[in-house]
């Protein structure tokens, strides 16, 4: 089951209960749909690039989950319909992933080629790009 | 001698292929920032010296970010 991911934004007028209790709905459905989500980011309240339905802020959220292609239909299709939603996304990470696990795999092979000429330097080269790549997983 | 002016050139480098950054994510704004001036506008290849497999993810990234709200369709 590929994995997805899902960004929302929603209004920044809800209060803490009731965005829960949305939220909760969103959960349920997923799960109804044999869904689970794996990752959660929340990072709250930000102010929007352009104003929204005069919003000036949004609360931001995302999820990684797991499940069938077919979860995703009914879950954009609440979020087109709720009034407390200003954008969503959702992308298949498994597709958007495949080319840099590729690129990752095909730089592994060169680093281990280069190894096994000389061993110290390739490990030194080795240990930043994961530490890049750690960095840009953080920012995500 | 000719009236050209000599003009140092500073060699433009791809930042993704530089520091093996695979995946552009929509949500790295700080990022993405890099590539969009204050007009909001997407810097191009000639500017900035992406390679085109990298312009091409980059440019889907950031429209991508401007639907959620993160960056802005038209600056100042």
């Amino acid at each position: 089951m590929p994995l997805y991911e899902l960004g929302l934004v929603l209004t920044p007028d809800l209060e803490d209960q009731a965005r829960d209790a949305f939220l909760g709905e969103l959960k349920q459905l997923l799960a109804g749909h044999g869904a689970s989500i794996v990752k959660e980011d929340v990072w709250g309240k930000r102010t929007l690039a352009y104003p929204i339905r005069h919003q000036r802020e949004g609360y931001y959220l995302f999820w990684q989950f797991e499940g069938p292609g077919s979860a995703v239909a009914p879950l954009e299709y609440k979020l087109r319909l709720s009034d407390e939603v200003l954008r969503y996304l959702t992308l298949n990470l498994d597709r958007e992933l495949r080319r840099a696990k590729k690129l990752a795999a095909y730089r592994a092979a060169q680093q281990a080629a280069k190894s096994a000429v000389g061993s110290a330097p390739a490990e030194e080269a080795q240990t930043s790009a994961s530490e890049t790549t750690g960095a840009v997983g953080e920012e995500a | 001698m000719s009236k050209k002016k000599f003009v140092s050139k500073r060699k433009k480098v791809c930042k993704f292929t530089a520091e093996g950054i695979d995946y552009i994510d929509y949500k790295d704004v700080e990022l993405l920032k890099q590539f969009t001036p204050v007009s909001g506008k997407i810097l191009p290849r000639r500017v900035s010296g992406t390679s085109p497999i990298y312009q091409r993810k980059l440019s889907r990234a950031i429209k991508r970010a401007r639907i959620m709200a993160l960056l802005p369709f038209v600056g100042e």
